[in-house]
């Protein structure tokens, strides 16, 4: 009986064995950084060329967040303000607040040069996605779904990990995220917050049926006339105050909500 | 699972379309390449295979290396915002302008989309009353605007000039010219309908009463001016009312496409096409050509006749209607014209006041004449067409003025001011630039490409592009149209109105002078939008603002539409244009006839150096990148020529040598020559591409060249043509049929072939087909989605190509070069299919329905082939074949009907085109947007390859200003990834966001009917494509479905396409020759 095997295969076991080393040392690598918030770059929070505190704007003074990114809500991009927009309360011979701070001294080259301030882009999504900005504010996602409380933050953190994976648990479930429109821009909104009464007059004066709400509320069977029946409707299921899952399920319904899945939606 | 399609036998006896004379004779460089996704057997090319298997292990763990150093860390990448807010701008949404871009003696209408400031996608006016589908020209233009190698400086012989310097310049031309009174001042300006141009020239002969003003075209003539100021009087402007006229004979006149009319938009004429019930009232086209145009192609009569019998074949028409006067011409017309012409001549009697002649621009003026004595024999002025009376203009003088006066040395300065390039197209150009060095003219030249012309003159301005430049323009029917600047100039270029200005000393040119404004204080008014604003208050009795703002906005003053005529034709002097003809002989095998025609791709030449222009294929011949001499299968057989050798055509001491390509429904003994190729230094696009054919040309205003010799030359040229590209198993896809075929069953293209049996597709996979219902849960939702669909009308179809070129400028389709599109690597995802059909079949003339004749069509036969178009993209099959073998999931259906693509999904292993029964697919064999493919690389300083094959050692693509051009809603596809048709998906995404921003919490998410239009669609001159939803039953696409005509392509594989056609109908005369064996429809196709 000749020799089966060749003679190179003398070696072969201990040449898988290094390979199966360096294979598991690659997927250790590769899990350690792709499997973590590092690859999507959560917690990611660079220094801004200018020292803007969305803390106190946003937060201790309460300005809306249209009030700088105004386009939101009309396209597919939310705008970085102007400088004009800046000047409107920093600018000297408006509010002049502040003018004279060196916090301010690249806001004010800006303006007389008219050289854009770099600001350092946070949430990036790949060329290949196209995201919407308008589509969500207007259906009822709020800024805070994705971005995290800004208004609580002093320098802009990367908050969410706005992969693909955490795209699509949300559009499976847009549920668990939409609140009335008014309150999109409140990012310190609590569904708790809410008046039950408020909410549901809110729908029926939409012209949305009541025995509808209450089948959203407690299945097919469940039957309502009019407001009070369907607080006390309400009451029963989801308990005193008002859940994130009682507002998602009545909007999710009444507005039509069918967050899209299609490739299409947001690859072009 | 790939599929095998089950094509039924090609049937034995039945009509056959068919794109290639090689497909048609069944030859083997033919066959070797049916149902191969890419032409070529073997496409590697040489440098290709070199590049071994360890080569490219190489390379890939070099580049694997790379990419891991190179994509450690994200880019930190900058948001950088305006600093001062501009007007109407909301970043991430496009801006839309209406503008005009001048063109010929007309206007185009146009709506501009700019993302950010810049231009990205020109489309039609739909708001201005001649507005519509636009030209592929119109549709290129955008493109021109960031060609990195238009002229961007001054040029003195050549040498670059400061601005300083060329205003210095200018600046002494018109100080000499005041000295002078305008003595030795010569002007040549193009085709303009501008008031302000005009109006500015008028002030230039005011300032310089001596100067002379002259027009010059390449591809004009002067006949038809001459014969319309005597016939009609002067500034009496004919407009012609395609939608009114039923009878219509085009007499060497493509009016559909390359040789448009002034008159009513090409969907009036495509309107009275397309019927849906039974009718006697369709439009009926008879056209006299010597070649196949796309006005030949929709003719319901078309005869293939010597470009030199038309002056005979128009007094023909002329005697028939009773016109004496033209009988000595007459008689020299051959019998057999004879016989078409006295049938065609009675029909259009028998619609007086409902019938038109048109003759093609390039004939003489007693073709005009008698064309105009023949309309007002049949009552058409006044009817179809009408008589407006134009705003008085200075004169001009043509060429041959100018010749004679650069010679007589009237001429000092020559400002050239036309879109053509003198010292190349102009009738003996050589012995014109020679003459004028000789004469020692100093030639100032404005224009946009550093042509010869621009090379060897004394200034040389680079021009403006529409899109950057203030202006005006007068539509054929008068309306005032604005043309507003979208972006400042790219490269500080002047507009003919401009340098004008300059003239008069109103204007510098050049970059404005960098003095900053003081804050607040508005802006100096530019002295051409002054001038322009100026005309403007004239048109309009007075500057009123909101006037001017309405007009910026809707591009056009309404109501401003010219007065009509109170001209009577005056008829006597026809005789006289007559007298003066010559009656020219048909022409022989000794001596044939070269006919010069304008090119779809360059025009004149003007576009040389627009690649997507360039690549887009010939609507006839489906060549790209070049031209060849067409000839008629009866003379290039008797030469024995093969596709692409060489000919030496000589004609009056001139001659070129050139490719000839064989033109199937071309006339015998005569070539044709499109013009506008063979010019050098314009570009790497345009430059050295195909042979100049004005080269034979020695007078002005003459196109058709007697007295020619042929002879064959061995070499063979390696010419890109498409039409063998693609094909589709050799099935033929088309349908059509008489009018009187559809009156007997209006329901015959579905009655065709298989159709007519194939049994409900009844399957027990239930996929996601159909109609979501109970039986069918996993149908498609037209409830609560859109359903999207769309309907190509053939009857309305003409062929042109503008929706391939807007469907490149809006998807960011690359442009590939010859060399790939010899290699079916071409990218656009619209192909333009153009078929042939004969009726009679071999030498015992049999009808093709009878039998398959074992010979093939004589090539008489070829001379009288029809020729019909089709547009075909992804058909976005409800059960599509591709999608089943994508491993990657890469393209899916989405629950709005529509194949979708994820391109970053995608992995290149091409099985989806292969799989692709319509060939609808396309693939990215290289970075073709990153790596220009248009020019060589020596690698390492060894080897010359082109560019791709240069990998990353080649240039890569530096031109910052194509890039501008890209629609930003779109990916920008890399190597290794398909592509194809998704509906202009960017466009439905957007629509349906719009809706969810107007409704916000309401529930109406359907997007308002019809509102939403795919980028061909907008394109179309024709209304040929219908797109919407068809889960709305209010659209357009619903009730288009619903016509009798409407089928699917392939329909027997079930792959329930989204996209149909609609059968093409045919309007034959019955008395007229041969009529029975026109459009015949055959139930056996497939």
């Amino acid at each position: 009986m000749g020799n089966f095997f060749p003679r190179w295969t003398n070696w072969l076991p201990l040449k898988v064995a290094i390979a199966v080393v360096f294979i598991a040392l690659g997927v250790s690598v590769g899990v350690a950084y792709y499997f973590t918030p590092k690859y999507t770059r959560v917690g990611y929070e660079p220094t801004q060329p200018v020292p803007f505190s969305h803390k106190i704007h946003a937060g201790q003074l309460g300005l809306d967040c249209r009030y700088c990114h105004s386009f939101g809500e009309a396209s597919s991009h939310s705008n970085v303000p102007t400088n004009q927009t800046c000047f409107n309360c920093h600018g000297p011979g408006k509010g002049n607040i502040k003018s004279a701070s060196p916090k301010l001294e690249l806001v004010v080259k800006a303006h007389e040069t008219g050289e854009s301030i770099p600001w350092v882009k946070v949430h990036k999504a790949p060329d290949y996605v196209y995201f919407n900005h308008s589509a969500h504010l207007n259906r009822g996602i709020s800024c805070v779904s994705c971005h995290g409380k800004i208004n609580e933050m002093e320098v802009v953190r990367h908050d969410q990990p706005q992969s693909m994976g955490w795209c699509l648990d949300c559009h499976r479930n847009p549920e668990k995220n939409l609140r009335p429109l008014e309150h999109v821009t409140n990012l310190n909104f609590q569904p708790a917050d809410l008046k039950r009464a408020d909410f549901y007059k809110g729908l029926l004066d939409k012209k949305i049926p009541a025995g509808e709400i209450a089948t959203v509320i407690g299945g097919a069977s469940a039957k309502a006339d009019d407001l009070d029946q369907i607080l006390k409707l309400a009451e029963t299921t989801y308990g005193k105050e008002v859940t994130q899952a009682e507002v998602g399920t009545q909007l999710k319904k009444h507005w039509q909500i069918q967050p899209p899945e299609n490739c299409t939606a947001c690859h072009r | 699972m790939k599929r095998n399609w089950i094509h039924p036998e090609e049937p034995q006896n039945a009509k056959r379309y068919w794109r290639s004379v090689s497909e048609l004779e069944r030859r083997e460089s033919f066959l070797k390449d049916l149902g191969r996704e890419f032409p070529a057997g073997d496409t590697l090319t040489d440098e290709e295979r070199e590049n071994g298997r360890r080569d490219f292990l190489k390379i890939m763990g070099a580049s694997v290396g790379l990419m891991g150093l190179a994509s450690c860390r994200r880019p930190l990448t900058t948001i950088l915002p305006y600093t001062q807010h501009v007007e109407w701008m909301v970043p991430g949404k496009a801006l839309m302008y209406a503008t005009t871009m001048p063109c010929g003696g007309g206007a185009t209408p146009l709506v501009v989309t700019t993302h950010e400031g810049r231009p990205t996608h020109v489309t039609g006016n739909p708001l201005h009353p001649l507005g519509g589908g636009i030209d592929s020209f119109a549709q290129a233009s955008v493109l021109d605007l960031y060609d990195p190698e238009r002229s961007q400086k001054p040029l003195g012989m050549g040498k670059d000039l400061s601005w300083a310097k060329a205003n210095e310049l200018l600046a002494a031309v018109s100080a000499e010219a005041k000295k002078s009174a305008g003595a030795g001042l010569g002007i040549v300006i193009g085709a303009t309908s501008s008031p302000t141009y005009l109006r500015l020239l008028g002030e230039v002969k005011a300032a310089f009463p001596q100067a002379q003003l002259f027009k010059y075209e390449a591809a004009g003539a002067e006949g038809s001016a001459a014969a319309s100021k005597a016939v009609l009087g002067a500034g009496v402007k004919p407009f012609v009312k395609l939608g009114s006229a039923m009878r219509i004979l085009a007499l060497d006149c493509d009016f559909l496409s390359l040789d448009p009319v002034a008159g009513e938009p090409i969907s009036a004429f495509t309107k009275h096409r397309a019927k849906e019930a039974k009718t006697a009232d369709m439009n009926r086209l008879y056209v006299l050509e010597n070649r196949y145009t796309l006005t030949g192609g929709m003719a319901d009569h078309r005869k293939a006749i010597p470009a030199s019998l038309i002056p005979a074949a128009a007094a023909l028409i002329a005697l028939e209607l009773g016109d004496a006067s033209a009988k000595a011409l007459a008689d020299t017309a051959p019998a057999a014209l004879k016989e078409w012409i006295a049938p065609a001549v009675r029909d259009l009697v028998d619609n007086k006041g409902k019938s038109v002649v048109l003759a093609g621009s390039r004939l003489g003026a007693e073709v005009h004449a008698l064309v105009a004595s023949i309309n007002n024999a049949l009552g058409a002025y006044g009817s179809t067409i009408e008589l407006l009376q134009e705003a008085p203009a200075p004169e001009f003088g043509g060429f041959a003025e100018l010749q004679a006066a650069v010679s007589g040395g009237q001429i000092k300065t020559l400002v050239s001011l036309t879109p053509a390039s003198l010292y190349y197209d102009a009738p003996d150009a050589q012995g014109f630039a020679k003459l004028v060095s000789d004469k020692k003219v100093k030639l100032v030249h404005v224009g946009m490409l550093k042509n010869i012309t621009a090379v060897q003159s004394a200034l040389h301005i680079p021009a403006a592009h529409y899109l950057e430049s203030w202006g005006d323009a007068r539509a054929a029917d008068g309306t005032y149209s604005i043309v507003q600047p979208m972006i400042a100039p790219l490269y500080d270029g002047a507009s003919t109105i401009e340098v004008i200005l300059a003239l008069l000393g109103r204007k510098k040119l050049g970059p404005a002078e960098s003095a900053a404004p003081e804050a607040g204080a508005p802006p100096a008014e530019d002295a051409a939008y002054t001038a322009v604003r100026d005309t403007f208050a004239a048109t309009a009795g007075g500057l009123d603002e909101t006037k001017w703002n309405f007009t910026l906005r809707d591009g056009f003053l309404k109501g401003s539409t010219s007065a009509k005529a109170a001209a009577t034709p005056n008829v006597a002097v026809v005789a006289e244009f007559i007298a003066k003809a010559k009656p020219a002989a048909a022409p022989t095998d000794e001596a044939l006839e070269v006919v010069l025609a304008p090119d779809a791709s360059v025009f004149d030449g003007r576009y040389i150096n627009n690649a997507w222009l360039q690549e887009a294929p010939d609507p006839v011949t489906k060549l790209t990148w070049e031209n060849a001499a067409w000839i008629g299968s009866v003379t290039f057989r008797r030469l024995g020529l093969k596709d692409g050798q060489h000919v030496k055509i000589s004609v009056g001491g001139a001659e070129i040598e050139i490719p000839a390509i064989e033109a199937p429904g071309h006339v015998t003994n005569s070539i044709t020559l499109p013009l506008g190729y063979g010019q050098k230094g314009v570009g790497e696009v345009g430059s050295d591409r195909g042979v100049n054919a004005y080269a034979l040309r020695k007078q002005p205003g003459i196109f058709v060249l007697g007295g020619a010799k042929i002879e064959v030359l061995p070499a063979m040229a390696e010419l890109a043509i498409t039409q063998e590209q693609n094909t589709m198993v050799g099935r033929a896809v088309y349908r059509e049929g008489t009018l009187e075929t559809f009156n007997k069953d209006t329901h015959f293209a579905q009655k065709t072939g298989m159709d007519a049996h194939i049994p409900e597709n009844i399957s027990f996979y239930k996929g996601q087909v159909g109609v979501k219902s109970d039986e069918n849960p996993d149908g498609f939702d037209y409830e609560t989605k859109h359903q999207w669909g769309m309907v190509i009308d053939l009857s309305k179809c003409i062929g042109c190509t503008a929706c391939v070129i807007a469907c490149q400028s809006e998807n960011n389709i690359p442009v590939v070069g010859k060399d790939q599109v010899r290699k079916g690597r071409i990218m656009q995802w619209i192909r333009m299919d153009r078929y042939f059909a004969v009726a009679k079949w071999g030498k015992n003339e049999v009808a093709q329905q009878s039998t398959w004749a074992e010979d093939n069509p004589t090539p008489e036969q070829l001379e009288n082939a029809e020729m019909v178009t089709q547009p075909l993209a992804c058909q976005q099959c409800e059960a599509a074949p591709c999608e089943t073998v994508c491993p990657v999931n890469a393209t899916v259906h989405t629950d709005d009907g529509l194949n979708a693509m994820a391109y970053n999904r995608c992995i290149g292993t091409r099985y989806c085109a292969n799989n692709c029964p319509y060939t609808a697919r396309r693939f990215n064999w290289f970075d073709y947007n990153k790596r220009n493919p248009l020019i060589d690389t020596t690698v390492a300083g060894i080897v010359t390859v082109n560019n791709l094959y240069a990998g990353p050692l080649g240039a890569k693509k530096e031109d910052e200003s194509l890039r501008l051009q890209r629609n930003p809603n779109v990916t920008v596809r890399m190597r290794g990834v398909i592509e194809k048709c998704t509906y202009c998906v960017q466009r439905l995404e957007s629509a349906k966001i719009l809706q969810k921003q107007v409704q916000r919490d309401s529930k109406n998410f359907r997007v308002p009917t019809d509102t939403v239009k795919t980028a061909c669609q907008q394109s179309c001159s024709a209304d040929a494509i219908v797109f919407g939803d068809l889960a709305d039953n209010k659209s357009a696409v619903v009730k288009a479905k619903a016509s009798p005509r409407d089928y699917q392509v392939l329909k027997y594989i079930g792959t329930r396409p989204r996209t149909s056609y609609l059968a093409r109908l045919r309007n034959p005369n019955k008395e007229m020759p041969g009529a029975k064996d026109i459009a015949v429809w055959s139930n056996n196709q497939y």
